[in-house]
Formats: structure tokens, C-alpha cells, sequence
């Protein structure tokens, strides 16, 4: 029996419980909302009633006596619906707010634990608009179609049926139009959807093609394309004129429907209610109350209609938020691991063991999630502790894939990766990145102070630790002359440093963190030569003593290494030491002896010696 | 001709923007008046109905109406007739909501072809600055003037000036019309209106400082996202996912927050307001009923009177805002009147058609960005002559670039002069020029679009055997019958990324398309390995025999069969002279070339000859 009925609790699940469930916090709230929403549309029901009493009861009569209780009285009703409706926007405005940043946070802890082949499908525009829009937009939603859905249906039927105690034939009149009126609400509110989306797209269109023209625009002038480029933008913005005005009078066309259809209605009411009247004069107090519920119910009609088409709207932005939060990381740490190492967000460090840094590829094949080639096949490597590999090979040949193995940002398809002599899976994630140091090739810094980015490696870094770190690779100056010492701003993503600046921060960083094991991704973009040679001293400096992955674009670092590992269209094709490479004649000879003549060539030109 | 740039205010920017929608808009703005007149009407029937036709009282019509029409025969011939006058509120309904229809449809037509006017003028005025002008602002924040700048002031003429003459005109009429019914009551309104307007200025200048703080706080959230989601593997690799938390924790608490606040602030201005049209209403209907109590005012006048007063209430409301958001949009309007202000690229007088194909010469040029800047070119003399084949080698900040661009006139001349076949450049038509000269720079650019369009982007449109031919003379074909889509392959920001060496082919054949006489390669085939290299240059000297081509490289294989080599070093003409003499100089070319192997030019000697 009670298994019966948990089975049919499970069959009326509503959709998206992992979004559903940011909303039961604030279930009270929604009943409140509730409660106050019947209450304002009674409230207001009531007012064309006091109408009808004034008129009833003073000017028909012909006396004020009571006036002053009257007007006391409708006051106080008036109060108290400004009163509820006080509260119900104030709350209905709190958990708009309050529902889209509980999403928001959630949706933030939720990308921390996700893997690297979810950020590689996943752009950063996509899941900045998911935790930044999509929230904001299911919060504004939910709350305020639910506030204005609950008041406008409750008038709606209130009226109704007001109207049909007070005569239902001339009620049934004024009703007749209510269905009409929603169905075609509801076919422009398609229409028009339809229509919006086509406007937001030309829209990025036209942002891109002035994009286009400004970052393109040396070579628009060389090919000399003005002219064309104009033509294309014209008849762009020309195609978007066409779409914004045929979806304004679709817009007016359906605004005016129901203005037209309230013209209706009180046609409808003066017409038979004025028969009524002719042969009961009493009923002229009601006439009037007819009149203006006749008109309003209109337009409610239309605010209830645009309440649920923006609840079914919505769910494509809930769909978007519930598939962030239900994709779980492809690199899992099992149960075992976290309850021994801890997770992510509760690491039990007292548990940890120190790292050595000996590294081992024990036959390790290994295949993009998201691809369908092998870039690894049972491939054998020893790293030693204190190792330095130089990993060499064009842009964009697959440099990176043994970097991701050994970061674990990716576990291998087949075989096992060992650190330390046990496989890699048997401890936390968490454990092997706080040994681990990473340098990439466009340095990433965080927005504040040069202290907090430095403090990134290590929270607990002192000044003094901080300025030992950042003198011993002559980065100590940046800091001098940003001013305000290590409390300086670095600007967004640290704008206010150059390229090299940032690059020499990203050394200091990763010496304040002194990992075990070092990644190093060099860079490729050029910097003044003085600070290249600082970079160079750094570099040499950061791989001391430690075990060393180096994606190297620079001839030194690769003569040095101990392992050089040359990489061509995603596969290992070489390896062994500068010197048993050079002696093969290979692949690696070809790619050394142009990249030496290319960079003595610029020695001598730009007369660096 | 040379025609002065002509510079604009503000005002009068917005007047010209206003060119092609000043009609538009007058006809929203006449719609609307007639709208709010014919809205009128309808309360006029029902109270004419009520007061006369219903309860019987009479009709008094004024003297020069009375003498055409009999008042009881009119009165008992429409008491028998009563769906004459349903008819005629559907008849003042349909006009009225034809206006209505009219106004919305005139005002967006407006407001789109006025959007169309901006940014058409924009994108123009845009492809006609010069180079200097891009070097000096930052590509987002033109885009920004561009796009959201442009909405804004789109915004506010649409929605809040022009609705501001119609706001004007309703009142103005409305409250006249209360005043010819009674005057008296007609105070009431009128002494609220002052009340509502001042307490939503207030309001808003004192919510204005919490809107920024708002915004500021959703833009550090926002910057918090992208750099995490940026730098996740720096965060990955440091093991800072819990810090991360806590950090946007913080932030999205601090904003939710703000945010609350900022709906209890305006909850209460809703209120507030809210509570004042109530007032309004109250005191207009008690006032009214103790009119028609004591002073004979008749029940129908006082129901018109309640309809009219309601119809004020909004537009006197939404008067505070508009004057708000004038602020706003006239700082956006000021930025994009920069822009507009800023002089373009001077127009050749005089122009003269030179001999495309005949002798390039420089003489004496000089050169620097900046008045007080570094001089980056100095006195450089040499000449090119006409279908030869010239090499300039140099390093960085050599002026390579900065001479090419001058030559095609991306920069202005200041010293010296460059001629081609005897005509100085200054008189030769500018679109003219940079069609005769092909220039394929440094940094390759691609439009997004498609490989084809990309590559017919310098001509008037070309079919695609010639699109074939030329992508086949840059080497590109091969790589093109890859991809699955060939020439229809969408590239550039939203399509495949193409590598390097492709985009430098791509944006060759863009250039050999355009059938050039002049040719320039800025070290345009540095990503190309160099057996393509060759074959490209062998291809180009079979198929434009009789082109000056210009190639800048630092590869010997490139320039040794240049029938003349160009040195340049630190702006100045360093070395002069073929291949074998510059090597018997024993200068920097020589080093080079002894740097680069010898034995691999000979052996491409082989080849070409």
C-alpha cells in the first residue's frame, strides 16, 4: 500500500525539480502572495459597488447624511488595499531577487565541480548568460506573473460573478467576448514571440557587422570595401526596420483588439442595460457598475494570457539552468576518496600525504570525450621526481593532452596515470591540484589587489614571503611602481599590467604556492626583450628542483630538458633528449632548425645581442 | 572636392538623426490627439444616455444647435431607438482605436526609421575615419556607442519624448474639458497634479544613486563569472574552487541585497503614488457627490467627470520618469556625437589617373604618428620599378609596415613623397588606389561569412570559377576541399576557426582576386611552410607577369630572388641591392643570411630556375 503511493507521488513530478526546488524556500511567501493577490482583486470588485451605494443612497435621494461615514469608510478599504498591495509587491520583488540568486550561487558551485571536457563544449559566453540571465529571468517570472496572474484572475472572476448575481443575461453579454478576447491574446502572443526573437537576432547581427567594421577595419580600407560593407549594412538595417514595424502593428493590431473589444462591451451594457433601465429605473445605479467591470474585464483577460504565455516562455531558460546543474563531472573522486581526502568544498587535509612529484604512464590510451580519435595509445612514460619534459610541436597540434592527464583535468580512457607510484584516482582531485602549480600561456589574473592575486597560490603567504618571491625574479619594480605596493589594483583580469607583467605575476603566484609538480604552458606573444629575459630568468628560476611539464615555444627550454616530446597532429611522434632528437633528423630537427633560424634572424635585425 | 566636415551640437544632431521620422512622428502625435479627443466622446454618450435618455431629464441644447433640431423628438426618438446609441460608442470606439492604432504604428515607424538613420550614419561615418582614429579609441567602447548608445536615445524619443507631447496634450485637454463642466471641481485634479509630478522628481533623483550602485555591484558580479570561467584551469590548478565560492558568495549576497532594497525603496514609491490617485479619486468622487447634492450638478456630468480624472492619472505619473531619463540619453547622444564630430579622411583633390603598372618611388620620407612622438620613418629614398619584384627585410619597429601603409595611403604624408608611374599619391583617387594596390597585411582579418565571400570580398562579385582560381594560385584550394562544405564553409567569429597559415592563404587569394597592379605581402606567408611558399610565389609570378609585388619577410628563400632587397633599421634605408650584392656587403643581411643555411636556397634556386 505505501509503496503503492509513493509510486504515485513519483508520477505527478512536476518538471525541472532541480530548478522547482529553489523555489520551495519561499513556499509561505507564494501563499501570502496568494492570500493578498485574492484580496487586492476583491478589494478592487468592491470599489465600483461604493459607486453604485453614492449613488443609490445620496444623489438619487437627494441627501448626504452618512456621506462622511461613506467617505470614511471607502478610505479605509482603499487603505487596506494599498496596504496588501504594499506587501505583496515588496514580497513578490524579494523572492524575484532572493529565488535568482540562490539559482545564481548554486549554478556557480555546481560549474566548480565540473569537468574540463564540460568547459571545452560549453563557451564562456554560454554559461556566463546561464548563471547571469537565465536566473534572473526565471526569478522576475515566477514571482511577478505569479503575483499578477493571482490578483488579475481573481478580479476576473469576482467580476464575473458579480455581474451575473446582478443580472446574468446582461452579464452573459459581456462574457461572451472574454474567450474570444483570450484566444486571440494568446495567437499574437506567439506571433509576436516569434517576431521578438527574430528582432534580437538581427540586433546581434548588426552589433557584429560593427564590430566587423571597426576591429577589420585596416583590411576593410586595403581591399577598399567601404562601399560594400555599407550596402551590406544598409540592407541589413533596412531588413530590421521591416521586422521592428511589422512587429509593432502586430503589437498595436493586438492592443487594439482589446481596446476595441471594451468598446464592445460597453456598447453591449448601454444598449441592453438601457432596455433594462427604460422599464426599471432603479436599475440605473447598476448600469454604472456594469459599465466599468465590463470594461476592466478586458483588460485582465489580456494580463492573464500574458501571465502564462511568459510561465511557458520561461521554461526554455529553466531547461537551460536545470541541465547546468544535473551534468555531473566526468572526472569523478569515488566515495572511497572523498571519505577519506574530503571533497572540494570540505577537504580533510590532516589525511593528506605530502606529494613527491614521480609521475608514471602506464600504458595509458586516451580519447577526447568529445572527440572520436585516439590521441594516446598505450603510452609508457617515467617521470622522475625533479624530471624537466619539454612537450614541442606546432599551434593547435594537441601540446596540451598529457598536461591534462597529469592535472587530471581529463582521466585517461584506458590505463592508469601514477603519482607517487599509485594510480592517480585512488586520492582527491583536490590533494594533487594543491601540490600542483600551473603557469598558463595567457596569464590569468583575477581582478583586486596584486597581494590578493598572488595569495591565490597560497592564502596564508605573508608580505614579506610575497616580496622575497617577486624580487627573486625581478618583479619587485611592477609592485614599485604600481604606487600603492602590494595593495595596487590590477584592473579587470589585470588590465593594468602588460602582457609580460602579468606573466611575470603568474611566476610569483606559482612560487608562493611551491608545487611539486609545475606546468608550465610558455607564451607565445611577444614582449620587449628586457622583459623576455626576465621571463627566461623566471622560468629557470619556477622549474628548479621540480618536476617540470613544459609546453615550450622557446629553443632554451627545450635544449635543457630531459625529455623532449614532439607532438604532430595530436600524437606523440618523438622522444628522447635534445641531442639523440637532433642526431634522428626527424620531425623534431625540421621544427628546432626553423624555429632557431627564425629566432636568430630576429636577434639580428632587432640587434638584441 | 573637398568638402568641410561639418560638426554638430547635440540638438541639432538630434534634429538631423530626426531627418527621415519627423513626419512619422508628427503623425503619431496627431493620432494621439485625436485618439484622446474621440476617448472622450464615449463617456459623453454614456452620460447623455443616462442623464437624458434614461432618467429623463432635459435636454438643453445650445442656442445655435436648438433652432435645427427638436430636443424632445430627438430624446424620444432615440428612447425608442436605444441601439442607436450602442452603435455610436462602437462607431467612437473603432475611430478611436483606429487613432490609437495610428499612433503606436506612426511612432515605432518613427522610431525604427530614426534608429535606421543613426546607425546607418554611424557605420558610414565609421568607414571613413582614419587609422588613427582606431589606434585612439577602444573597440568596445565604439561598439558600445554604436549599439547601446544608439537604443538608448532610440528609447528616449520613442518612448518618452513624443509620448511627452501626447502626456501634454491629454492634460491640457482633459483638464479643459473638466473646467467647461465644472470649474469648481476641476480644481481638485488640478491641485494634485503639481503634488504627483514634484514627489516623482524627488523620488527619483534620490533612487538615482541606488540604481548606480545596483548596476556597479550586477557588473563585479558579472566580471567575477567571466573570470572564473576564463581562468578555470587556474583555479582548477590552484585548488581554489572553495575561495571562488565564497568570493562570488559574497558579491551575489551584497547584490541580492541591493536589489531588495532597491524593491522596498520603489514598493513604496508605487505606493505612495498610489495612494495619491487614490486620493485624487476620493476626493473628486466626494467633492462630486456633495455637488450634486447641494449644488444641483447632474449625476451623468459627475460620472464623466470620474472617467476624465481617471484618464489623467498616468500620464501626470509618467511625467517624473521621463524628465528623469533625460539626463541618461543625453550623455548617450553626446558620445555618439563624438564619434560623428570626429573629421574624416581628407578627399583627393584633383584627381589624376596614374600609370598603375609604372615606377613606385619614395622620396625623402619621413614620418611619425604623433606630432611629439617617436619618428618611426626617417628620410627614406628608394624606387621600385615597374613590374619588379622588391624584398624588405627589417625588424621590429623597422617602419616595414608603417611605409606600406603609406604607400596606400592609411596614413597621411607629411614628409617627402610617394609617387606612382610620376602622379604623387596624393591626387590619386583614394577607393581608386586601394583597388590598384593589393595590400595583404600583416594581421590576417576574416569577415564572417562564407570562404567564398571572404575571398570575393575586394570585388564587385565574381563566379566561382574565378574564386577557385584564385584560392588555387594561393595555395588554398587544397586546404578548402577539406572541409566538408568547400567554399560555402561559414568562417570568422561564428564559424570554423581556420589555422594560421589558412587564414594568410585566404586572405591571399582575397587579394589576388582582386587583380591587383601593385601587390604588397606583409610578411604574409610567415604561418605558410616553405616548400608552400615557393610554389606561391612561383604561381604569382606566372599569373601576374606584369605586377610590381612588394614582399616583406625576414625568410632569405623569400627575398633572394627579389630583383632588389631592401634593409630597413630604425625607420632608415640600412642596406640596397640584389641578393648577391648584399651578401658581398658583409651588412644584416648577410648575417642573415649565413644564419638561415645556405644550402636550403640554392636548392629552391634550382627549382625556380
Amino acid at each position: 500500500m505505501r509503496a503503492k503511493e509513493t509510486k504515485k507521488k513519483s508520477c505527478f513530478k512536476l518538471p525541472y525539480p532541480k530548478v522547482i526546488a529553489f523555489f520551495k524556500p519561499y513556499l509561505w511567501v507564494f501563499g501570502v502572495i496568494l492570500f493578498l493577490g485574492i484580496y487586492s482583486g476583491v478589494v478592487d470588485i468592491c470599489l465600483p459597488l461604493f459607486q453604485e451605494y453614492a449613488i443609490a443612497n445620496f444623489i438619487v435621494p437627494g441627501t448626504v447624511s452618512g456621506l462622511g461615514l461613506f467617505c470614511l469608510f471607502y478610505a479605509l478599504f482603499l487603505l487596506s488595499r494599498i496596504v496588501a498591495d504594499f506587501i505583496s509587491s515588496y514580497q513578490t520583488g524579494r523572492i524575484e531577487v532572493l529565488i535568482a540568486k540562490d539559482m545564481r550561487g548554486a549554478c556557480f558551485k555546481h560549474l566548480q565541480t565540473l569537468s574540463f571536457s564540460f568547459f571545452n563544449q560549453n563557451s564562456v559566453g554560454y554559461l556566463h548568460s546561464r548563471i547571469m540571465s537565465d536566473t534572473s529571468r526565471i526569478g522576475g517570472v515566477v514571482a511577478w506573473d505569479f503575483m499578477s496572474g493571482v490578483w488579475n484572475l481573481s478580479y476576473l472572476i469576482g467580476a464575473a460573478v458579480i455581474m451575473f448575481i446582478k443580472d446574468w443575461k446582461l452579464a452573459l453579454c459581456v462574457m461572451v467576448i472574454v474567450p474570444v478576447i483570450a484566444l486571440s491574446a494568446a495567437l499574437f502572443e506567439r506571433r509576436l514571440r516569434t517576431l521578438n526573437g527574430e528582432v534580437r537576432e538581427l540586433n546581434s547581427q548588426i552589433s557584429g557587422k560593427f564590430n566587423e567594421s571597426i576591429t577589420g577595419s585596416r583590411t576593410v580600407r586595403v581591399l577598399g570595401a567601404e562601399e560594400k560593407m555599407r550596402k551590406g549594412f544598409f540592407a541589413l538595417t533596412g531588413k530590421m526596420n521591416k521586422t521592428a514595424v511589422l512587429t509593432a502593428r502586430v503589437r498595436a493590431s493586438f492592443i487594439c483588439l482589446i481596446s476595441f473589444s471594451t468598446s464592445m462591451a460597453l456598447a453591449l451594457v448601454l444598449w441592453r442595460g438601457g432596455l433594462i433601465a427604460q422599464e426599471n429605473l432603479e436599475f440605473i445605479a447598476k448600469l454604472s457598475v456594469f459599465m466599468t467591470y465590463a470594461m476592466n474585464v478586458m483588460e485582465q483577460v489580456q494580463w492573464v494570457v500574458n501571465a502564462m504565455a511568459d510561465m511557458i516562455f520561461v521554461r526554455v531558460n529553466m531547461e537551460r539552468v536545470s541541465k547546468i546543474l544535473e551534468t555531473e563531472s566526468d572526472v569523478p573522486d569515488s566515495a572511497e576518496v572523498v571519505e577519506k581526502y574530503g571533497d572540494t568544498f570540505h577537504p580533510k587535509k590532516e589525511n593528506w600525504e605530502p606529494l613527491q612529484g614521480d609521475i608514471t604512464f602506464e600504458d595509458v590510451s586516451f580519447m577526447y570525450p568529445d572527440g572520436n580519435e585516439w590521441v594516446l595509445e598505450n603510452f609508457d612514460l617515467h617521470v622522475p621526481k625533479g624530471t624537466n619534459v619539454a612537450i614541442v610541436g606546432e599551434t593547435g597540434a594537441g601540446k596540451s593532452t598529457l598536461v591534462n592527464l597529469v592535472c587530471r583535468f581529463y582521466d585517461p580512457t584506458k590505463g592508469r596515470v601514477l603519482i607517487d607510484g599509485r594510480d592517480a584516482r585512488e586520492r582527491s582531485q583536490l590533494w594533487l591540484h594543491s601540490s600542483l602549480g600551473y603557469v598558463l600561456q595567457t596569464p590569468h589574473l583575477f581582478s583586486g589587489s596584486i597581494a590578493e592575486n598572488l595569495r591565490y597560490g597560497n592564502p596564508n603567504a605573508t608580505e614579506a614571503e610575497m616580496e622575497a618571491a617577486l624580487r627573486e625574479i625581478d618583479a619587485w619594480r611592477i609592485v614599485e611602481r604600481m604606487g600603492k605596493g602590494l595593495e595596487s589594483d590590477v584592473g579587470e583580469g589585470g588590465d593594468l599590467l602588460s602582457t609580460g607583467e602579468k606573466q611575470l605575476m603568474s611566476f610569483a603566484r606559482v612560487m608562493l604556492a611551491n608545487p611539486s609538480i609545475l606546468v608550465l604552458d610558455e607564451a607565445t606573444s611577444s614582449v620587449d626583450s628586457h622583459t623576455e629575459q626576465l621571463i627566461q630568468r623566471a622560468t629557470e628560476r619556477v622549474s628548479e628542483g621540480r618536476t617540470c611539464f613544459v609546453i615550450a615555444h622557446r629553443l632554451s627550454t627545450i635544449r635543457q630538458a630531459d625529455i623532449i616530446l614532439a607532438v604532430k597532429d595530436g600524437k606523440i611522434i618523438e622522444r628522447g633528449s635534445h641531442a639523440e632528437l637532433m642526431a634522428a633528423k626527424g620531425y623534431y630537427y625540421r621544427l628546432y632548425t626553423r624555429q632557431y633560424e627564425d629566432e636568430q634572424t630576429q636577434i639580428v635585425l632587432d640587434k638584441k645581442e | 572636392m573637398e568638402t568641410q566636415h561639418k560638426v554638430y551640437g547635440k540638438a541639432a544632431r538630434l534634429w538631423r538623426f530626426l531627418r527621415k521620422s519627423r513626419l512619422w512622428f508628427a503623425l503619431g502625435i496627431l493620432c494621439a490627439v485625436a485618439m484622446t479627443a474621440l476617448e472622450m466622446v464615449a463617456p459623453q454618450i454614456v452620460n447623455f444616455t443616462v442623464d437624458n435618455l434614461l432618467s429623463g431629464e432635459e435636454l438643453v441644447l445650445p442656442a445655435w444647435l436648438a433652432g435645427l433640431v427638436d430636443a424632445p423628438a430627438l430624446i424620444a426618438y432615440l428612447q425608442d431607438k436605444l441601439w442607436l446609441v450602442a452603435i455610436a460608442v462602437i462607431v467612437t470606439g473603432a475611430a478611436s482605436v483606429l487613432c490609437r492604432f495610428g499612433n503606436m504604428y506612426f511612432n515605432n515607424k518613427g522610431g525604427e526609421s530614426m534608429v535606421k538613420t543613426i546607425r546607418d550614419d554611424l557605420f558610414s561615418h565609421i568607414g571613413r575615419l582614419p587609422q588613427s582614429f582606431y589606434s585612439q579609441n577602444k573597440t568596445g567602447d565604439l561598439i558600445q556607442r554604436s549599439t547601446s548608445d544608439v537604443e538608448m536615445v532610440k528609447n528616449f524619443v520613442a518612448e518618452q519624448l513624443v509620448p511627452l507631447f501626447r502626456v501634454i496634450i491629454l492634460l491640457a485637454v482633459s483638464l479643459t474639458v473638466m473646467f467647461m463642466m465644472n470649474p469648481l471641481l476641476a480644481l481638485v485634479p488640478l491641485c494634485f497634479v503639481p503634488i504627483v509630478l514634484t514627489y516623482s522628481l524627488v523620488f527619483r533623483a534620490q533612487i538615482s544613486k541606488h540604481f548606480e550602485a545596483c548596476d556597479i555591484c550586477e557588473a563585479e558580479l558579472s566580471s567575477i563569472t567571466q573570470e572564473n570561467l576564463t581562468g578555470v584551469r587556474v583555479v582548477r590548478a590552484f585548488g581554489r574552487e572553495r575561495s571562488e565560492i565564497e568570493k562570488f558568495d559574497r558579491k551575489n549576497k551584497e547584490y541580492g541585497d541591493r536589489n531588495v532594497r532597491l524593491t522596498w525603496l520603489f514598493t513604496w514609491f508605487w505606493i505612495v503614488g498610489d495612494f495619491f490617485s487614490g486620493m485624487q479619486v476620493l476626493a473628486v468622487l466626494g467633492v462630486g457627490t456633495y455637488m450634486c447634492v447641494a449644488h444641483g450638478m447632474e449625476l451623468g456630468d459627475l460620472l464623466a467627470f470620474v472617467s476624465y480624472n481617471a484618464m489623467m492619472l498616468w500620464p501626470v505619473r509618467s511625467l517624473g520618469r521621463i524628465v528623469s531619463e533625460m539626463s541618461k540619453a543625453g550623455v548617450a547622444l553626446g558620445r555618439i556625437n563624438d564619434i560623428l564630430n570626429t573629421d574624416p579622411e581628407l578627399q583627393t583633390q584633383e584627381v589624376k589617373e596614374p600609370d598603375f603598372k609604372g615606377d613606385i618611388v619614395f622620396d625623402h620620407v619621413s614620418f611619425r604618428y604623433e606630432a611629439e612622438g617617436a619618428q618611426i620613418l626617417e628620410d627614406v629614398s628608394f624606387s621600385v620599378k615597374g613590374g619588379s619584384v622588391i624584398g624588405i627585410m627589417g625588424g621590429t619597429g623597422s617602419g616595414k609596415s608603417t611605409l606600406m601603409g603609406l604607400l596606400d595611403r592609411l596614413y597621411e604624408l607629411e614628409d617627402g613623397s610617394i609617387t606612382i608611374g610620376g602622379v604623387p599619391i596624393g591626387q590619386i583617387d583614394r577607393a581608386e588606389l586601394h583597388r590598384r594596390v593589393g595590400y595583404v597585411l600583416q594581421d590576417t582579418y576574416l569577415f564572417s561569412g562564407t570562404i567564398a565571400e571572404n575571398i570575393c570580398m575586394g570585388t564587385d562579385g565574381m563566379d566561382m570559377d574565378e574564386v577557385k582560381h584564385a584560392a588555387g594560385v594561393a595555395c588554398f584550394d587544397g586546404a578548402v576541399s577539406e572541409f566538408k562544405e568547400g567554399y560555402e564553409t561559414f568562417v570568422g567569429e561564428r564559424g570554423v576557426t581556420l589555422s594560421g597559415g589558412q587564414k594568410q592563404r585566404c586572405s591571399i587569394a582575397r587579394m589576388l582576386a582582386m587583380r591587383p597592379d601593385i601587390m604588397i605581402f606583409d610578411d604574409s606567408l610567415s604561418a605558410v611552410d616553405s616548400e608552400t611558399d615557393a610554389t606561391i610565389r612561383r604561381a604569382l609570378r606566372r599569373e601576374f607577369e606584369n605586377c610590381t609585388v612588394i614582399l616583406i619577410s625576414h625568410r632569405i628563400t623569400t627575398l633572394s630572388h627579389a630583383d632588389k632587397i631592401v634593409v630597413l633599421d630604425e625607420g632608415r634605408v640600412a642596406e640596397m641591392g640584389t641578393h648577391e650584392e648584399l651578401v658581398a656587403k658583409g651588412g644584416i643581411y648577410s648575417r642573415v643570411c649565413s644564419m638561415q643555411g645556405r644550402d636550403e636556397v640554392q636548392s629552391e634556386g634550382e627549382v625556380t630556375a
